[in-house]
C-alpha cells in the first residue's frame, strides 16, 4: 500500500510536513476484517480522542485532580506564566510561605497531563527529599521515588535526589548521561557559585524545562544572580564582564545599578510574588509549658540517658549504624513519654545489638518505665486544655504516647479525633471530618503534608518536640498557612533538663523560630555551615559526658544559628533591593 | 484536555459499552466490572468512581479527572476499540435534498432550479484523524474527513456531528477503495491543517532562532573575553566553554524543533442516499451536482472566481456561481471575509504551491485531488 510519504526533517527553508503514523497502515489492513465493536464504540472512540486533546496552555487542566491544594490566584497565574511565557524555564522566587513548591507542582502536573514530560529530576537538600516526595504524591498524585541506589537513575522516571548525593560519582555521571524533560532545583540559591560542584553538575544535565526555586536569588553579591540566571538562560544578563559593567555598582558587589533595566531582563526568567496585604499571615504567639518531671520519671529519664551515653561511647568501638539509630530513637521516645519508651526498651532488651549486661540494664529500665502510670506532662496538658475554649491540635511523634493521651483526655470528657499513620485514607478523612464537626481535639502523630486544611483551628500543642525543626514547622504549618485569619497559638510542652529543653533554648530563645513565617526556617538552617542534620547535631551534643562540654557545644551551635538567621535577614534585604519591583510586573 | 463536566457521561457510557454495570449514586458512581474490564483497567470487580479529588479517599474511589490514572487507562482502552464501523444513513423521502440545497445557499428562493435525475446508494468513507503539533508545547486537534470514493473528492465534517440517523449495516466497499480513500483524506487533512502547521512551525523556529542567537552571543563573547584577557591562557578552558555552548545549542534544537504528526483514529463506511442533481441558474446555464443525505455536502460545483469547491454558494449575475468567500456582499462592495484571491505566486514558489497557503489554495488543492491530478 502506498501511504503519504515521510519527508526529511524540517529545516528553516522547508515547510513542516505532516507525518502520518505508521500505525495507520495496520488499521487500514485490519479494518472491516471483522464486524468491529459497533457504532457506539466507534462514537466513543472519537469522544475519547476529543476528550484527551491538548491545546497549548490556555488554562490549567490539572486542578480537578489535585487533592488538598487550595486555589490561589498568584499560584495559578505563576504556573500559567511559566508554561506560556517563560516556556518552562524559570526561577520561582516568591517570598517564603507563598507556595513555591505548589507552583512547581502545578507546572509539573500540567506538563505531565499534557504528556510533555516523561523523565523528571527534583534536586533538593537532603532534609527535604521526604517532604517533596510526600507532597508530590499526596497533592499531585505524582509517583516520585527518592534516589536510593545508582540503579534508580534507570528505573525511576520521576526521581527526587539530594543535591549532595547526585552531584557526586557514581551518581553524577549517571544523571548527566540521561536526558531529562524537567529538572526542578529546590533551594536553588545553593547554585550561586558557577565554579561550584553544584552549579557545574546542574549545568551539565541535559534538560528541556528547568525550574529553580529560591526565595533569595541573591545572598551575598550580584554574581549569584548572574550565575543563577545564566544557568537557566545564558546571555539573558549578557556576559559576566558586561553584567558587572552594566548592573553592578563598583566596588560593592551587593549594590545594583540600572535597577529597572535589570528587573526588565529578569522578568523574562523570573516570577516573584510578594506577600502584600492579602498574603500576610497573622502573628504566632508562643506558650511554653515547662514541667519538672516526677521523681520516678526523672530517674527513668536520667537512667535511659546514661544508658544511651554509655552505649554510644561503648568500649567495643564505633557502634553499628543501626544501634546508633536505635539509641537516638530511645532518647527521643523518653522525651515524649514513658509509654513511648517502654515498648522499645522491651524490644531492645532482647536485641543482639547489645551485650548481655546492656540487655539486663534495658530490662531494668523497661520495668521502671512500666511502673510509671501517669506523666507530669500530661497533667500539665490537661490543665492547659481546661483553660481553652476552642479546637486544639495536639501533636506527638509516637503512637503509644497518642494512645495514652487519648485515654486521658477522653476520660476528662474531651471529644478526641485521633489521626495516625495506621489509619486507612478513609479513616483519616473521617478523623478530619470529626474534628471539623464536634470534636474539640485533633490528636495526631503526623505532621506531614497530606494536604489537610485545618485552618479552622488555630492552636497547636507540641506535646513532644521532634529534633528536626522542620517537622515542628510542618506541624505549625497545618494551621499557620494562607487562609488563616486569626492569631495562631503554639504551645510547647517540655521537661526541664532534657534534650527538648536544649532544643527550646536553641530554637525559641536564640532564633525565635516559633515566630518565623513558614519556610524561613529552611533558609536559616540552610545557612548553617554543617553537613550533618540538625538531629545528629543535637545527639552529638547530648551524648557528651561532661555537662560543661555539653554547655559549650550548645553555645557554639546557638551562635551559629544566630549568625545563620542574621545572614538570612541580610539576604532578604538585598533581594528586596535588587528584585523588589520585578515581581510587581510579574505577578500583575 | 476537555472540561470535567463532559467526563461523567463519557465515562459512564464507555464503561457500559465495555460491559460494566454502572450505578450513579449521590456523590460516587458504583461500578460492577466484568473480568475483561478488571484486567484492562486494573480495577477490582466492584469499585467506586468519583469526579471530585477530595472524595477519592471514600471507599477507595477511583478519581476521574484530567491526568488521573483511571481516566488515562479508560481513554486508552476506548481508543483501541471502535476503530471501524459500517453504517447506513436512514434518511427517507426527498426533504433532505431541499434542505441540503438551502444549507448550501442554492435553495429555490435564490432562483436556482434543481432537478433530481435520480437517487442512488453511495458510499462515504469517514476518516477520523488526530493531529499533534509538538515542540516545547503541544497542540492537538481532531478532524473528520469524508471521502466519496466514486467522486474522488474529500471534505471535512463537523467532528461533533450527531449520528442518530446512522444505523448498523454490513460492511461494504473494498480495500482498494479504502486505500484510495485514505490517500484522499490524508491529502485533504494536509490542506486543512496547512495554515495551522505553518504558523506553529514559524513560531517554533522563531523561538529557536532567538535562543540560538542568544547562546552564540553569550558564549562567543565569553570566549573572546577569555582570549583577550589571557592570550596564552588555557586551551582546555576554551574547549570546555565551546563544549558547553554546543551542548546548550543541541538542547535548544531538541526543545524547539517542531514536529507535526497525524494518526488515524477510526474509519466508518457509510451507505448513504445520494442525489444526482441538475441545477439550473437564472441566466439559463446549468451544471450537474451531487448531494448526499448524511453530510449534506453539495459536490461538483466550482467557484467562478477562485476555482474552489467548498460551499456555501451564491449565484448572482453577472459573476455567476461563487463560493461564500468570493461572493460579492449584497451592497456589492467589500468581500464578506478573507483576502482577495491573487493569482500571483509567492516569491520563490511555483504557482501551484503558492495557493497552498491561502484559503483559496486549499480549495484548489481539493479540486486538483478530485480531478485526479494530484498524487498524495
Amino acid at each position: 500500500m502506498s501511504l503519504p510519504a515521510r519527508e526529511p526533517p524540517p529545516s528553516a527553508d522547508a515547510s513542516l510536513p505532516l507525518r502520518f503514523d505508521d500505525s495507520d497502515r495496520d488499521l487500514l489492513a485490519r479494518a472491516f476484517g471483522s464486524p468491529g465493536d459497533g457504532p457506539r464504540a466507534c462514537r466513543l472512540n472519537g469522544e475519547a480522542h476529543r476528550i484527551s486533546l491538548v491545546d497549548g496552555f490556555d488554562r490549567l487542566l490539572a486542578w480537578p485532580v489535585l487533592r488538598g491544594v487550595a486555589r490561589y490566584d498568584h499560584q495559578e497565574r505563576t504556573a500559567l506564566r511559566v508554561l506560556r511565557d517563560l516556556r518552562g524555564r524559570a526561577i520561582l522566587a516568591d517570598e517564603v510561605g507563598l507556595g513555591k513548591t505548589i507552583e512547581a507542582g502545578l507546572v509539573l502536573k500540567e506538563y505531565a497531563v499534557r504528556g510533555l514530560i516523561h523523565r523528571v529530576l527534583v534536586l533538593t537538600p537532603a532534609a527535604l527529599t521526604d517532604q517533596w516526595r510526600e507532597e508530590m504524591e499526596t497533592k499531585f498524585a505524582l509517583p516520585f521515588a527518592i534516589l536510593r541506589s545508582v540503579r534508580d537513575w534507570d528505573r525511576r522516571p520521576f526521581l527526587i535526589a539530594s543535591m549532595d548525593t547526585a552531584k557526586r560519582e557514581p551518581h553524577r555521571h549517571a544523571a548527566q548521561a540521561r536526558p531529562w524533560d524537567l529538572i526542578v532545583v529546590d533551594e536553588a540559591h545553593r547554585l550561586k557559585n558557577r565554579f561550584s560542584l553544584n552549579w557545574r553538575f546542574v549545568a551539565g544535565l541535559s534538560k528541556k524545562y528547568m525550574l529553580l526555586l529560591t526565595a533569595t536569588p541573591v545572598q551575598n553579591d550580584m554574581d549569584e544572580l548572574f550565575n543563577l540566571v545564566t544557568l537557566l538562560k545564558p546571555g539573558q544578563l549578557h556576559t559576566y564582564d558586561r553584567f558587572l559593567e552594566r548592573y553592578v555598582a563598583s566596588p560593592d558587589r551587593r549594590v545594583p545599578m540600572r535597577v529597572s533595566e535589570l528587573r526588565g531582563r529578569l522578568r523574562d526568567v523570573m516570577v516573584r510574588n510578594r506577600r502584600g496585604i492579602a498574603f500576610t499571615l497573622p502573628p504566632r504567639r508562643v506558650h511554653s509549658l515547662a514541667v519538672r518531671l516526677s521523681p520516678a520519671e526523672r530517674r527513668l529519664y536520667d537512667d535511659v540517658t546514661q544508658f544511651v551515653r554509655d552505649a554510644y561511647w561503648s568500649a567495643s568501638g564505633r557502634l553499628p549504624w543501626t544501634a546508633r539509630l536505635t539509641l537516638i530513637v530511645l532518647q527521643r521516645e523518653i522525651g515524649s513519654s514513658t509509654f513511648a519508651v517502654a515498648e522499645t526498651l522491651r524490644r531492645l532488651a532482647q536485641s543482639p545489638l547489645f551485650r548481655s549486661d546492656e540487655r539486663e540494664r534495658l530490662e531494668d529500665l523497661r520495668q521502671d518505665a512500666a511502673a510509671i502510670t501517669s506523666n507530669v506532662k500530661a497533667a500539665r496538658l490537661r490543665e492547659f486544655l481546661e483553660s481553652v475554649d476552642e479546637k486544639v491540635l495536639i501533636f506527638t511523634q509516637y503512637l503509644r504516647t497518642l494512645q495514652y493521651l487519648q485515654g486521658v483526655l477522653e476520660a476528662d470528657g474531651h471529644r478526641v479525633a485521633a489521626y495516625h499513620g495506621g489509619l486507612s485514607p478513609a479513616a483519616k478523612d473521617a478523623a478530619v471530618r470529626t474534628f471539623r464537626g464536634d470534636a474539640d481535639i485533633f490528636l495526631s502523630t503526623e505532621a506531614g503534608g497530606e494536604g489537610r486544611n485545618l485552618q479552622f483551628a488555630r492552636t497547636v500543642v507540641n506535646y513532644d518536640l521532634p529534633w528536626n525543626p522542620l517537622r515542628i514547622e510542618q506541624r505549625i504549618g497545618r494551621v499557620h498557612r494562607l487562609g488563616q485569619d486569626r492569631e495562631v497559638h503554639v504551645v510547647n510542652v517540655w521537661a526541664e533538663d532534657t534534650v527538648e529543653a536544649n532544643l527550646m533554648e536553641l530554637l525559641d530563645r536564640k532564633i525565635h523560630m516559633f515566630e518565623l513565617v513558614v519556610g524561613e526556617l529552611d533558609l536559616i538552617l540552610g545557612n548553617l555551615d554543617q553537613r550533618r542534620s540538625f538531629e545528629d547535631l543535637m545527639m552529638d551534643i547530648w551524648v557528651l559526658r561532661q555537662a560543661e562540654d555539653r554547655r559549650s557545644a550548645l553555645r557554639r551551635l546557638g551562635d551559629s544559628l544566630v549568625r545563620a538567621r542574621a545572614q538570612y535577614e541580610d539576604a532578604k534585604d538585598v533581594n528586596e533591593a535588587v528584585l523588589g519591583g520585578a515581581e510587581e510586573a510579574a505577578s500583575a | 484536555m476537555s472540561e470535567t463536566p463532559r467526563l461523567q457521561p463519557f465515562v459512564v457510557e464507555a464503561l457500559t459499552d465495555l460491559g460494566a454495570v454502572v450505578s450513579p449514586g449521590e456523590s460516587l458512581v458504583w461500578v460492577q466490572a466484568p473480568e475483561s474490564v478488571q484486567h484492562d483497567l486494573e480495577v477490582p470487580a466492584n469499585f467506586a468512581l468519583t469526579f471530585d479529588a477530595e472524595r477519592s479517599r471514600e471507599f477507595e474511589a477511583e478519581l476521574v479527572a484530567p491526568g488521573s490514572y483511571f481516566l488515562e487507562r479508560l481513554i486508552a482502552v476506548v481508543a483501541r476499540r471502535g476503530q471501524w464501523d459500517a453504517a447506513r444513513c436512514a434518511v427517507s423521502g426527498t426533504d433532505w435534498i431541499l434542505s441540503g440545497l438551502r444549507e448550501s445557499g442554492l435553495g429555490p428562493e435564490t432562483g436556482v432550479r434543481s432537478h433530481v435525475n435520480g437517487i442512488e446508494d453511495g458510499l462515504l468513507w469517514l476518516f477520523a484523524f488526530r493531529v499533534t503539533l509538538l515542540s516545547d508545547e503541544k497542540r492537538e486537534s481532531f478532524h473528520l474527513v469524508a471521502v466519496s470514493p466514486s467522486e474522488r473528492c474529500a471534505w471535512t465534517v463537523d467532528p461533533v456531528r450527531p449520528d442518530q440517523e446512522l444505523i448498523p449495516h454490513p460492511s461494504s466497499g473494498n480495500s482498494a477503495d479504502l486505500e484510495a480513500g485514505y490517500r484522499l483524506a490524508a491529502e485533504s487533512l494536509r490542506s486543512i491543517t496547512a495554515g495551522e502547521v505553518d504558523r506553529f512551525r514559524t513560531r517554533s523556529l522563531g523561538l529557536l532562532e532567538e535562543e540560538v542567537r542568544r547562546i552564540f552571543g553569550y558564549f562567543d563573547r565569553t570566549i573572546e573575553g577569555l582570549r583577550e584577557s589571557d592570550p596564552d591562557g588555557s586551551q582546555e578552558l576554551l574547549r570546555a566553554v565551546m563544549a558547553e555552548r554546543d551542548r546548550r545549542l543541541s538542547e535548544a534544537v531538541e526543545r524547539f524543533d517542531p514536529k507535526a504528526a497525524a494518526s488515524l483514529c477510526s474509519i466508518r463506511a457509510i451507505q448513504v442516499p445520494t442525489a444526482r442533481l441538475r441545477l439550473g441558474f437564472p441566466d439559463g446555464s446549468g451544471t450537474d451536482a451531487r448531494l448526499d443525505g448524511w453530510s449534506g455536502r453539495l459536490r461538483g460545483l466550482i467557484c467562478s472566481n477562485c476555482g474552489g469547491t467548498d460551499g456555501p454558494w451564491r449565484w448572482s449575475p453577472p459573476e455567476g456561481l461563487r463560493c461564500a468567500t468570493c461572493a460579492p456582499t449584497p451592497a456589492g462592495s467589500a468581500r464578506p471575509r478573507g483576502r482577495p484571491p491573487s493569482d500571483t505566486p509567492r516569491r520563490g514558489m511555483r504557482a501551484g504551491e503558492a495557493s497552498a497557503r491561502s484559503p483559496r489554495g486549499s480549495r484548489a488543492r481539493s479540486r486538483g485531488a478530485s480531478a485526479g491530478r494530484r498524487r498524495p
